[in-house]
């Protein structure tokens, strides 16, 4: 095959591929923003059509003042729930992982049991309310914060631990020869050296988190802790639906896990591709 | 001249297990203050523990260890007054030389002046100047070798260590790093220990080798001492380049139980030559011909002559030693 046409193949494929993409990614979206500037008549047609009347102020403003502002208590509650959970995830994932890599001891084995019982067994929702009733945590924001951390938490280490299986161990040793404590090893060398794997994660579990609709459901009732998905039931009812204000609500729910996306999307892939530390 | 540092280091009975296996077995040792001290030996037989020992990343089952006229057997690794240059140079990647050969210091809560000054000195010494603002990554093999050094030299140890410095640069460089750190040790003075599995940086560096065979001493001495006196077979071969021939002194017909002599200490004649056998190769190094002789009943004989010798392959040739310079052994 020739260089010219070898090249002529490479370009059909990537064509190819650009226009699959965009029929599974962009058109669903495109759906979401036409419904969400209808009115309420034509967005109960579900027609994949361009609106007759665009109404997207007004819906957009319907939607923000609905239930006296709930959306902008939602965002809160949100963000709170997600930089809380994906701090401490990130903090501790770290520490473990750390500390399981580079310390062999008996413990290790128990450790790793309970990381892989936590991420093959199914949590139940009963009883997990039972503890945090007994904990006083229930309907509560740390609560939730917790819960978030616990689901995430042996995914986190499980991966800072492969990760730091590639920086060598003479890093540390140097360190020590530097004169730095444990801690010190750890905030001033391993933990800059993650960085990588730290932004992926950060970027996955915060949509996760952000984006996360059963969890709250079952932990967090009360309107006051309403997080963005469950905003989504504003519009939903059984007498009476407005799909054109809910399309508007989840567009608007979309929009901050995309923004991280678009802005981390290269690091993200370094950091899933990232190997050994090189000197 | 700096002043010479006061910092001998004394190995006592150093013994140390992995498990059940034991690796070092019982090691006396002095070095004296301000002495460049090589350990070699093949490899896997101890000299990477023994340093690791010495600077307390790994602690000894039993034995103690004295720097500077102080036990530190249970001291932390920083407070042993000593620095260490590893072999992968363990540079932090995250940071830039300034801040790798400052590192230490920064630890310490010196004054950021001070560290600055201290850290421009040692590079300006080790001609790491121009490039302090870089990260390890943008570094050549032999750069790196340097910060490495010069993360060492900030520290201001009483004494150095080396594990295999020069293993990761091409021949140029080495011979050129050797000089370097010998001139390094000559100007601070300092006590300095490096491990080596490479004949060529024990002779050429080092004021007292100390061999190691399997977790033991198998002898200590000057460079001159090992190649005139070695103590045993295992140090004859490992000692000298090209290795000295060595073989079973009874089927030699030596009366011994092993025979060794050196190829620098043969002469190929044909008048009355002790052994005969045929040129299998011949190396022409220019100053000097290393030729390898297949004697009948003996095995390979390597002789080094002169440089204009350039014998046919498949010729047969003779051999005699010289006058004292035979080795007998057993
Ligand atoms: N952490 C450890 N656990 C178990 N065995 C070890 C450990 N470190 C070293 N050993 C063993 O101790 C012996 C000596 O190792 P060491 O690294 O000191 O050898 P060395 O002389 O430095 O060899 P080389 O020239 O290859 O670097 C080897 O047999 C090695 O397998
Ligand atoms: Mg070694």
């Amino acid at each position: 095959m020739t260089h010219r046409m070898y090249a002529a193949r490479q370009r059909n494929i990537g064509l190819v591929a650009l226009a699959l993409a965009t029929l599974i990614f962009i058109l669903p979206f495109l759906y979401i923003f036409l419904m969400a500037v209808k009115t309420k008549q034509e967005a109960s047609l579900f027609l994949f059509n361009w609106p007759a009347e665009w109404q997207f102020w007004t819906n957009l403003v319907d939607v923000v003042e609905t239930r006296n502002y709930m959306l902008l208590l939602a965002y809160f509650n949100s963000t709170v729930i997600t930089v809380g959970a994906v701090t401490l995830l990130v903090i501790f994932g770290a520490m473990v992982g750390y500390v399981l890599q580079r310390r062999p001891s008996g413990w290790n084995r128990v450790i790793y049991g309970c990381i892989l019982i936590g991420l093959m067994v199914p949590p139940a929702v009963v009883p997990t309310i039972w503890v945090l009733q007994g904990l006083g945590l229930f309907k509560t924001i740390y609560g939730m914060i917790f819960i978030q951390v616990a689901y995430g938490l042996a995914f986190t280490v499980l991966l800072y631990r492969s990760f730091i299986g590639t920086i060598p161990r003479d890093l540390d040793e140097a360190a020590i020869i530097d004169g730095a404590r444990p801690w010190q090893i750890f905030f001033r060398v391993i933990l800059p050296l993650l960085k990588p794997v730290t932004v992926t994660l950060i970027v996955v579990q915060s949509v996760a988190i952000f984006n996360d609709f059963t969890n709250p459901l079952y932990y967090l009732p009360g309107k006051e802790n309403v997080t963005v998905q469950l905003t989504l039931f504003n519009f939903q009812s059984q007498f009476q639906s407005q799909y054109n204000l809910l399309f508007m609500n989840i567009l608007l729910v979309t929009i901050p896990p995309l923004l991280v996306f678009v802005f981390f999307n290269r690091q993200i892939v370094a950091g899933m591709t990232a190997g050994a530390v090189k000197g | 001249m700096a002043p010479v540092s006061t910092s001998s280091v004394i190995l006592r009975n150093i013994r140390k297990s992995f498990g059940a296996v034991e690796v070092i077995k019982g090691i006396d040792l002095t070095i004296e203050a301000g002495e460049f001290c090589v350990f070699v030996g093949p490899s896997g037989c101890g000299k990477s523990t023994l340093l690791r020992i010495i600077s307390g990343l790994e602690d000894t089952t039993s034995g103690t260890i004295d720097i500077g006229g102080r036990d530190v057997t249970d001291a932390e690794p920083s407070a042993r007054g000593i620095a260490m240059v590893f072999q992968s140079y363990a540079l932090y990647p995250h940071l830039s030389v300034r801040d790798n050969i400052g590192f230490g210091l920064s630890l310490a809560k010196l004054p950021k002046d001070t560290i600055r000054q201290k850290v421009e000195a040692a590079a300006e010494a080790l001609q790491l100047t121009p490039l302090l603002d870089r990260k390890p990554k943008a570094l050549s093999g032999g750069q790196r070798q340097r910060v490495a050094i010069g993360r060492a030299i900030v520290r201001d140890p009483k004494v150095f260590l080396f594990d295999e410095p020069l293993s990761n640069l091409d021949a140029a460089l080495r011979a050129q790093m050797r000089i370097e750190l010998s001139d390094l040790h000559r100007k601070l003075g300092a006590t300095m220990i490096y491990v080596t599995h490479d004949q060529v940086e024990a002779m050429t560096m080092a004021d007292k080798i100390v061999v190691l065979n399997a977790g033991r001493i198998e002898q200590v001495g000057s460079p001159m001492d090992l190649y005139n006196a070695p103590v045993s077979p295992f140090v004859a071969g490992f000692i000298g380049s090209p290795k000295m021939n060595l073989y079973d002194g009874m089927a030699a017909g030596m009366g011994c139980k092993t025979y060794g002599i050196r190829p620098e200490h043969l002469r190929l004649t044909n008048e009355n030559p002790r052994w005969t056998g045929t040129v299998r190769h011949v190396e022409r190094l220019g100053a000097d011909t290393v030729v390898y002789l297949n004697v009948p009943g003996l095995g390979e004989m390597v002789v080094r002559t002169d440089g204009n010798a350039n014998p046919a392959i498949g010729a047969s040739m003779g051999a005699v030693p010289i006058d004292g310079r035979e080795f007998r052994y057993g």
